[in-house]
């Protein structure tokens, strides 16, 4: 793609989120299609979506400092900085949910640790810490042949000349270690803030914050397989192989979590939980079928798993069956949220007391759909400039080729 | 924004204290509670979880309920229905915060406190109240009321208004002129005046011209000595030649929806004894006027010389002491007389399994919830089911033979009863073997003058109704005497029970035998603690009165008057006309000048056309009599229009809107949109509605909370009381200056400042003669209420308010503009003497008896005490003006008639089409209660039977338009170049009989904030919230003789809301 | 029935009142407040579900009271059934464990309470509650502000709710606006002295009310009813509002 349609692109997408966000700010959350019945929306779904892209994509990177995978290694900061990205984009995202954005802060200093969601703030504030933590130390070596350019590189890179690089090496490692189970505990605590609610027997599973998890690793995977694909500079051979490996990676995890997904929607049906089977009958024959026959299983499942299967050689095939998933991950986040929220808890309420909040059914309004284009474009942003001014990738620029080169260690 | 709408100034705190107040203000009060509140305060503190303090929350206030104190209270009375129920009116900061139940009232609570209580007690119980009327506050603050007066600026319906100051529109009623000479097509348009109606202005020359005319409309005098005697005044009569229509002020009607008492007195002091018209109207007959007047004709008592006097129009059962009620046509958990009182009283006697209850309605409503029995009817057969479950006590003996045996009150007292019946009772039948008129001795050669006659073993003997000698007579007998056949009332009543089998009539009915002999049988089971209990359904068809009596006569079968558990007048009202022994009788001495209005009323209502000089002894009438009725609403527009008797010149609405509500009432657009016929329009409203909206002018008017009013009781409520309607907060429209005195624009403001340009009699300086000034409406109302707390009787005085009491009802105030409230100025109406009584009423929002003087057991403390007539004499002796045939005086079956008495033809329409109240709707007003309208009821649905819905393939949600014969577009065309679609959605239901629909009331706007409309120039935006659901009121039968106006029970007058079939049509 | 007597109806009302005032004079942790809802004498009228809409001055959208209507049979026996849902007010209330900065929790006389104050607006506890009896208050006005000035009633006209007096700002955020929102048994007027207003309003006299650790007390008599029936009992909440069915 050119820069100046994927610059005109991001202006846009940059337009209509800012309008939504002045929306946002002036109007709360008026014009959001979301109740009290269905009182989480796509908002919700985007923070659990990126959330999971984050905790996937960080996991991956610890499988490349922890395992040194050789094949994996340069792929480090780019996963790190990714899982970075996509953080902030879930913060901003469930940030703009709150109905008192301006008391985030409370949770902080007045948490209540029977709830899972208090557990996930600060389990995430804690991650968000090791994250950038991590990523500032993973920049330590590669910056280092940088330290006498001009510009933010060098500027960057002198920055981190105090620390020295065998421990920030060594600290990649042991934080990448201690990441991991932060990882595991705060997807899996997102996944937990679902099925801890025992008022929803949809999400009242074991099995949910495992599902979590492994979304989670999938649609980081595949996002980084689509990441890699789309900005890494140099095709050549080894790009063949490192795409082929990630493929193989997602492959697996893919069908794990295809397996996991059928566990959870077989076995309440064959047990006939009345509420489960429902929730399954809505989300695969109710208003928004096409969602999950068609964004999920086809283009989100089906299709890239036989790109999988089928298209080991070519990159951008399996480019795109990771963007496949990546992106339609979104309507499976939905799937979990929305669906078991469309039934009365009490038979008749939903002619008992009539609203535009007071709904059974939902569908994001395009306020929400501005919301998630602003935190799109805030993201894709922040990896830009990541991209611009960080050792991310390997050089194209003949000028400091040997210097990128090196860095790299390639 | 249009400067007609509210905004939120009046109520602005800093506004509201700019004057001095008398009572606290916000910030003095916080500052006195912030010391009571310690205790709660105290209680919240100790409210604490792992140190998260409620208090904490809580702020400087904590604790703060400032809603439980005395001073923030106004008793007043509700009127989003008409069952006016006391209210508990919470004010904070001059803003009506809430409507709760008075705990004084015995509607609002069950039973009520004490008169004794104090306010501080009261303050801390808030009564029950309906949803309807809770929702009160977004009637008084409705963002379409209207706040100044609105002129016309574009062709009537056009909804294009200017607002006039209201001097302005009141000199151009009076004065009349070229009023409208900027609107097209009407520049040279000369606008009679009010001052030209106004033209009979002399008392005594009416008073001559009144009787003489009265001798000519008899026959006992002729035109041409009429007119010979009255040849310097005939230009003061509507026709010369017809004296008997009266004089041309009576071409100035007054036409009310249910306007209440105290209103009702003040408006009919200015169109009859100020203006000299005859034309005051409200709306009974399309409310349940057949109701009233099927009672009316069965407890008129016998005054002597053929004459019969006045009845009660209005019985209910004594629920809280029945073991077994029938309710046909009615749910008193939704609509009736009300839900507020009547519901407890019934849910404790079915859990306590004091009772049973039994519906008999063409819909299970949430009454039939809970009922025994539901009954499910075909929609107009309620005497068919009456006269069957009579046949079955009849047959099979089941009815209280020794009361019905009596005929006479010393025959009743002997047995220990306080009603008797006609029902052994002779009457005459002529050769035929119709029934004529009671029999009276002296037809059978007894020497007894003005006597009835009742046979007893075959022994007649004579009697009269309060004669000295007991009279008992058989119940089933005739016979014939001297060539004159009898038959016993009762006997006339069985005939028509007799006319099929129990089986043809369920049959006819549509209900299953079983049940209905079931249904008798256990109504007979509970001596006299059984009711049976109508309203609408039964009464609002062509065949209402006769209906209505079938339905009594169950009640005269069981003899269950004035007993406790059976049927009660209720305990009445004291009389706050000061006609007994008041301070102010305003009835009589207090009207100086006053104008005796005579002639015949528009409608033709309460006269015989026989006894009028257009009777010419040729039947058909051009429209029908009705002598028996009042409050003919549906007529007097269409009447006017075809100018029989006569065309109106001037036409004042109030609180009324017959357009919309009165069945087929879309055929009196025609004429109210043509100033031509109608010259002069104009109304008091508190919106633009679906009939003001055709007016020339409309004045604001205040909201039942900003108002006074002296609402009676229904007889649901067995003790005495009171109600007394007060201001409750700063009226919203403007202000206005009459006699000197500033004032809210209102109905009364309106009368007394035409009153004033006018000077018409009994209004203003002197208005009252001795009484004092008439200045201001509530010099009117303030009048009343000390007649009220003097009561009836020596002895029944309110106590003084002390001192505390006195601050309160000041504190109380303090929010109130000077317009509204002055306490010297009210002081000086009533006068030192009666003004600390008249502020204990005001306290409590008016006097109510104690809750245990309701009953005498075994009998009911405000008895009845009277007679029941088992045939109607006077309706049996009247001819249908239409056909010249006699009326029946029987209780009967019959089919839907038309005028002249012919069975109505409907095409190929097959479903009847019912109609009914929601609970959560007070008539067509009420759309802008959103937290009931909206929220709870966003529309109404087009009601189908399961079995109709698949038969005619619909299905719920489906969109279907209803069209009749009278209506076959299935349209209201508004005739404003805008129409209003009778389309609905479709409901299945389980609750409704199958051959029926039914489409409830009050939706279906078009005006009331439903539309745009402008004023000034600007668009004031109609929501599309406010115009959901359908009314079906157009698609509703006319009568196919007039073709005019809708089918109406020739006697009783009601319209009929339930004879029409229609069809659905999918769109 | 005694024809030597005269029903005049029971004031259960009163008797309430009077059990109420001898709770107030208890400790806060020695009251055990509790709502029965008598379905057979529920008509479904919506009175309780509007006095409390306009005691608590609720925007549209937030409603503690909603009553559900059910038809049940077929005609010619068919007939409603109705279900008033006040807040349960849990004994182990799931609510009050998800809410991440205890801005809602259970107060020691058993009511679950919201500090406006501290609630982010996150929804957990919507989410959570098994009865949907907290709904979300997303700031609008009964009258349609676009076309119209607010009204006095829901814009000058401040709530009382939990003894705190607030005034509405429409479209804005500040609390109410942007929190749960739940039933609270009208605190503030049991504190007040007051029967909650939905058990005044009831015209049906289907709503009781009071202290269940006092024997005396017209609630404590209903809870030994055997048509006691809880919501949802399966969920072990242990709802302190009970029917009778
Ligand atoms: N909620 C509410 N209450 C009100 C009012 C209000 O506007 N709203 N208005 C007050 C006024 S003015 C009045 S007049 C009263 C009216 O009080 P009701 O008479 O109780 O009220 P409606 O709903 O008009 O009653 C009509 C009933 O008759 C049934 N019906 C229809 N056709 C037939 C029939 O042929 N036979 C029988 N047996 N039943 C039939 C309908 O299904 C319906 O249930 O309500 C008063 N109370
Ligand atoms: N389909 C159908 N139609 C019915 C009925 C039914 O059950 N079904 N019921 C019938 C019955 S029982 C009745 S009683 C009638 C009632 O019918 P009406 O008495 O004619 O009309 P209302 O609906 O009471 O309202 C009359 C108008 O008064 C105005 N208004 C409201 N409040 C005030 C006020 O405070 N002051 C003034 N000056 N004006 C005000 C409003 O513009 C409103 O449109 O309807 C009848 N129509
Ligand atoms: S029944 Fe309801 S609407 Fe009617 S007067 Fe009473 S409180 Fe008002
Ligand atoms: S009903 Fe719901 S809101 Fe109320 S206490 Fe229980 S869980 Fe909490
Ligand atoms: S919405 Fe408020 S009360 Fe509910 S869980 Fe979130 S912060 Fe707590
Ligand atoms: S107790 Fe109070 S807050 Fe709860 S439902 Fe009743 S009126 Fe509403
Ligand atoms: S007020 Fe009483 S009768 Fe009416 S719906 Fe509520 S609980 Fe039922
Ligand atoms: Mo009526």
């Amino acid at each position: 793609m050119k820069k100046p349609v994927l610059a005109l692109a991001w202006l846009v997408l940059a337009a209509i989120g800012v309008v939504g966000v002045y929306q946002r700010l002036t109007t709360g959350h008026e014009l959001a299609a979301y109740g009290s019945y269905i009182p989480w929306g796509l908002w919700v779904a985007s923070y659990i979506y990126f959330i999971g892209l984050s905790a996937g994509a960080f996991l991956l990177s610890a499988v490349v400092y922890i395992g040194q995978v050789k094949l994996l290694k340069p792929l480090g900061p780019l996963a790190l900085f990714t899982a970075l990205c996509t953080l902030i984009m879930a913060l901003v995202s469930i940030w703009f949910d709150l109905g008192h954005m301006f008391r985030a802060w409370e949770v902080m200093l007045r948490p209540n640790f029977r709830s899972m969601m208090a557990w996930m703030v600060w389990l995430y504030t804690a991650y968000f810490g090791l994250l950038t933590v991590e990523t500032v130390l993973a920049m330590v070596e590669p910056t280092r042949p940088w330290v006498k350019l001009s510009g933010p590189r060098g500027a960057i890179a002198r920055a981190l000349t105090r620390i020295p690089v065998p421990t920030a090496q060594v600290w990649v490692r042991r934080l990448a270690l201690i990441g991991v189970p932060l990882a595991i505990a705060f997807h899996g605590g997102v996944g937990a803030l679902f099925g801890t609610v025992g008022a929803q027997p949809f999400w009242h599973s074991s099995l949910v914050p495992i599902l979590f998890l492994t979304g989670a690793l999938v649609s980081g995977a595949a996002l980084l397989l689509a990441i890699y694909w789309l900005v890494w500079p140099k095709r050549d051979e080894q790009f063949k192989a490192t795409t082929r490996l990630l493929s193989q990676i997602l492959l697996g995890l893919l069908c794990f979590d295809i397996i996991l997904e059928w566990a959870e929607f077989s076995i309440p049906l064959w047990n006939s939980n009345s509420q489960e089977v429902a929730v399954f009958a809505a989300i695969t024959t109710g208003p928004y079928w096409w969602n999950f026959w068609i964004v999920h299983l086809l283009l989100g499942t089906l299709i890239p798993l036989g790109l999988l299967l089928t298209q080991r050689k070519r990159p951008a095939a399996l480019a795109l069956a990771g963007a496949l998933i990546a992106l339609t991950f979104l309507s499976v986040r939905l799937n979990i949220v929305i669906p078991p929220l469309t039934f009365p808890q009490i038979q008749g309420l939903q002619e008992a007391y009539v609203s535009p909040h007071l709904q059974f059914n939902y569908l994001p309004s395009s306020f929400e759909w501005m919301i998630v284009a602003f935190v799109v474009a805030l993201g894709s942003a922040v990896f830009a400039i990541g991209t611009a001014v960080l050792p991310l990738l390997p050089s194209t620029d003949p000028g400091d080729g040997d210097v990128a080169k090196e860095a790299r260690h390639v | 924004m249009s400067e007609q709408l509210p905004t939120t100034k009046k109520t602005d705190p800093d506004v509201a204290s700019d004057k001095p107040q008398a009572g606290l203000n916000r910030r003095q009060f916080m500052a006195a509670s912030a010391v009571t509140g310690g205790v709660a305060a105290v209680a919240l503190h100790q409210a604490t979880r792992s140190g998260n303090a409620l208090a904490g929350t809580a702020g400087a206030s904590a604790g703060t309920y400032p809603l439980a104190k005395p001073e923030h209270v106004i008793h007043s009375v509700c009127l989003q229905c008409h069952n006016s129920c006391p209210i508990k009116c919470k004010v904070y900061d001059g803003v009506l915060a809430k409507i709760d139940g008075n705990p004084y009232g015995p509607q609002t609570m069950l039973p009520h406190m004490p008169m004794e209580t104090s306010p501080a007690e009261a303050a801390l119980v808030d009564g029950k109240l309906c949803p309807k009327g809770q929702a009160g506050i977004q009637t008084l603050y409705d963002p379409y009321r209207i706040k100044t007066v609105l002129k016309r600026a574009g062709k009537r319906g056009e909804n294009k208004w200017v607002s006039v100051p209201f001097d302005q529109a009141i000199a151009e009623l009076v004065n009349g002129g070229k009023l409208f000479s900027s609107v097209p097509g009407e520049a040279d348009r000369v606008v009679p005046g009010l001052k030209e109606t106004w033209k009979a202005r002399d008392a005594s020359v009416m008073k001559a011209m009144s009787g003489d005319a009265k001798a000519v409309a008899k026959g006992s005098m002729s035109i041409a000595d009429f007119k010979a005697a009255h040849a310097a005044h005939l230009d003061l009569l509507i026709d010369p030649d017809h004296p008997d229509l009266g004089t041309v002020n009576n071409q100035f009607c007054f036409l009310a929806g249910r306007i209440e008492h105290g209103r009702k007195e003040f408006a009919k002091r200015f169109v009859n004894g100020g203006f000299g018209s005859v034309n005051w109207f409200e709306h009974t007959t399309v409310c349940e006027q057949s109701h009233h007047i099927a009672y009316n004709q069965s407890t008129v008592p016998y005054k002597g010389q053929g004459k019969w006097g006045k009845g009660k129009h209005h019985l209910k059962p004594d629920s809280l002491n029945s073991e077994f009620i029938i309710y046909f046509g009615t749910s008193p958990f939704e609509a009736n007389f009300g839900p507020t009182n009547m519901t407890e009283r019934i849910v404790e006697g079915i859990s306590n399994n004091r009772m049973r209850i039994v519906v008999v309605d063409p819909r299970a409503h949430h009454t039939a919830s809970k009922a025994w029995k539901w009954l499910a009817l075909r929609p107009g057969t309620d005497a068919a089911v009456a006269l069957a479950m009579a046949k079955v006590m009849m047959d099979e003996g089941r009815f209280d033979k020794t009361f019905l045996e009596n005929a006479n009150r010393k025959a009743a007292k002997a047995d220990g009863e306080l009603c008797w019946s006609t029902a052994p009772w002779l009457v005459r039948l002529d050769d035929s073997g119709q029934p004529v008129a009671y029999l009276r001795a002296t037809d059978v050669g007894m020497e007894a003058e003005d006597s009835f006659v009742v046979s007893r073993n075959t022994e007649l003997s004579a009697f009269t109704p309060e004669g000295d000698s007991p009279a008992e007579g058989d119940l089933f007998v005739q016979g014939e005497l001297n060539g004159i056949k009898y038959i016993s009332a009762l006997s006339l009543y069985r005939a028509e029970a007799d006319k099929h089998s129990v089986s043809e009539w369920c049959d006819l009915a549509g209900v299953d035998e079983d049940d209905l002999i079931e249904v008798a049988r256990e109504l007979t089971r509970h001596g006299k603690a059984a009711a049976v209990e109508m309203y609408r359904g039964v009464v609002q068809h062509t065949s209402g009165f006769y209906n209505g009596l079938a339905v009594i006569m169950l009640n005269v079968l069981l003899g269950n008057a004035d007993w406790q558990g059976g049927m009660m007048k209720g305990g009445g009202h004291w009389h706050e006309d000061g006609s007994k022994h008041g301070p102010f009788n305003i009835v009589k001495g207090m009207h100086p000048g006053k104008l005796a209005a005579f002639g015949l009323k528009v409608n033709r209502e309460g006269v015989h056309f026989e006894d009028t000089t257009l009777f010419t002894g040729q039947y058909p009438a051009k429209r029908p009599f009705y002598p028996f009725t009042g409050s003919l609403y549906q007529e007097v527009l269409p009447s006017s229009a075809m100018g029989y008797p006569y065309a109106l010149k001037a036409l004042m609405l109030h609180k009324g809107t017959p357009v919309y509500s009165v069945p087929g009432g879309q055929a009196m657009m025609a004429y109210v949109s043509d100033p031509e016929r109608l010259p002069l329009f104009f109304a008091c409203d508190v919106t633009v509605g679906e009939t003001s909206m055709y007016c020339d002018y409309i004045f604001p008017d205040t909201a039942i909370w900003e108002r006074w009013g002296t609402p009676h009781q229904s007889p649901d409520v067995a003790v005495t009381g009171s109600k007394l309607r007060q201001p409750v907060v700063a009226p919203f429209a403007d202000t206005c200056t009459v006699f000197g005195v500033e004032q809210p624009i209102n109905m009364e403001s309106i009368m007394l400042a035409i009153a004033e340009k006018l000077s018409l009699p009994g209004f203003g300086k002197g208005g009252f003669a001795e009484g004092g000034d008439f200045l201001h409406g509530e010099d009117w109302y303030l009048r009343l209420a000390a007649n009220l707390a003097k009561g009836d009787k020596p002895g029944q005085e309110l106590p003084q308010a002390d001192a505390e009491e006195h601050r309160i009802f000041l504190a109380a105030r303090g929010h109130l503009p000077t317009a509204v409230f002055d306490e010297k100025r009210w002081k000086a109406a009533v006068g030192e003497k009666w003004w600390l009584r008249v502020i204990t009423l005001l306290n409590r929002g008016g006097r109510f008896q104690a809750a245990d003087k309701g009953w005498k057991p075994p009998y009911i403390a405000h008895a009845y005490k009277g007679q029941f007539n088992c045939f109607s004499e006077p309706v049996a002796m009247a001819r249908n003006s239409m056909s010249g045939k006699h009326f029946s005086g029987v209780a009967h079956y019959e089919p839907p008639l038309d005028c002249a008495g012919t069975p109505v033809e409907q095409g190929n329409h097959e479903l009847a089409l019912i109609t009914n109240k929601d609970i959560l709707g007070g008539h067509s007003r009420t759309i802008g209660n959103y937290w009931t309208q909206t929220y709870c009821r966003p529309q109404n649905h087009v009601i189908v039977a399961a079995s109709d819905a698949t038969a005619l393939g619909l299905h719920d949600g489906q969109e279907v338009r209803v069209v009749s014969r009278s209506n076959p577009a299935g349209v209201w065309d508004l005739l404003n170049g805008q129409t209003k679609d009778m389309v609905g959605q479709v409901k299945v239901s389980q609750l409704i009989r199958p051959g029926t629909v039914g489409v409830s009331w009050h939706y279906g706007h078009w005006a009331n904030g439903a539309r745009d409309i402008v004023i000034d120039g600007t668009v004031v935006p109609g929501e599309r919230r406010r115009g959901k659901g359908l009314c079906t009121n157009a698609a509703l039968m006319l009568d196919p003789v007039l073709g005019d106006v809708c089918l109406t029970d020739p006697i009783g007058g009601s319209t009929s809301f339930y004879d029409t079939r229609v069809s659905l049509v999918p769109v | 029935m005694n024809r030597t007597d005269a029903n005049i109806g029971e004031n259960i009302l009163e008797r309430m009142r009077a059990d109420l005032k001898r709770a107030l004079d208890k400790p806060v942790e020695d009251r055990r407040w509790a709502m029965a809802i008598d379905l057979e004498k529920c008509v479904g009228c919506n009175a309780c579900t509007v006095s409390c809409i306009a005691e608590n001055a609720l925007p549209p959208g937030v409603v503690y009271r909603p009553v559900t209507e059910e038809v049940v049979g077929e005609y010619p026996h068919a007939r409603l059934r109705w279900l008033p849902r006040p807040c349960m007010q849990c004994e182990e209330p799931p609510c009050v464990n998800v809410c991440p900065v205890s801005a809602t929790w259970r107060r020691p006389d058993g009511i679950v309470v919201i500090d406006y104050d501290a609630c982010i607006g996150c929804r957990y506890c919507i989410v959570s509650c098994p009865y949907q009896a907290r709904t979300f208050d997303f700031g609008e006005e009964h009258t349609d502000l676009s076309a119209h000035p607010g009204q006095p009633y829901e814009i000058h006209r401040p709530a009382f709710e939990n003894g705190v007096e607030r005034q509405r700002i429409p479209h804005s955020d500040k609390s109410p606006v942007g929190n749960a929102r739940k039933c609270t048994y009208c605190v503030n007027r049991l504190e007040a002295g007051m029967l909650p207003s939905c058990t005044n309003t009831c015209i049906g006299g289907a709503t009781y009310f009071g202290d269940l650790s006092d024997s005396h007390a017209l609630i404590a008599e209903l809870a030994g009813s055997p048509r006691v029936m809880h919501l949802k009992e399966e969920l072990g909440t242990s709802p302190r509002t009970f029917y009778l069915s």
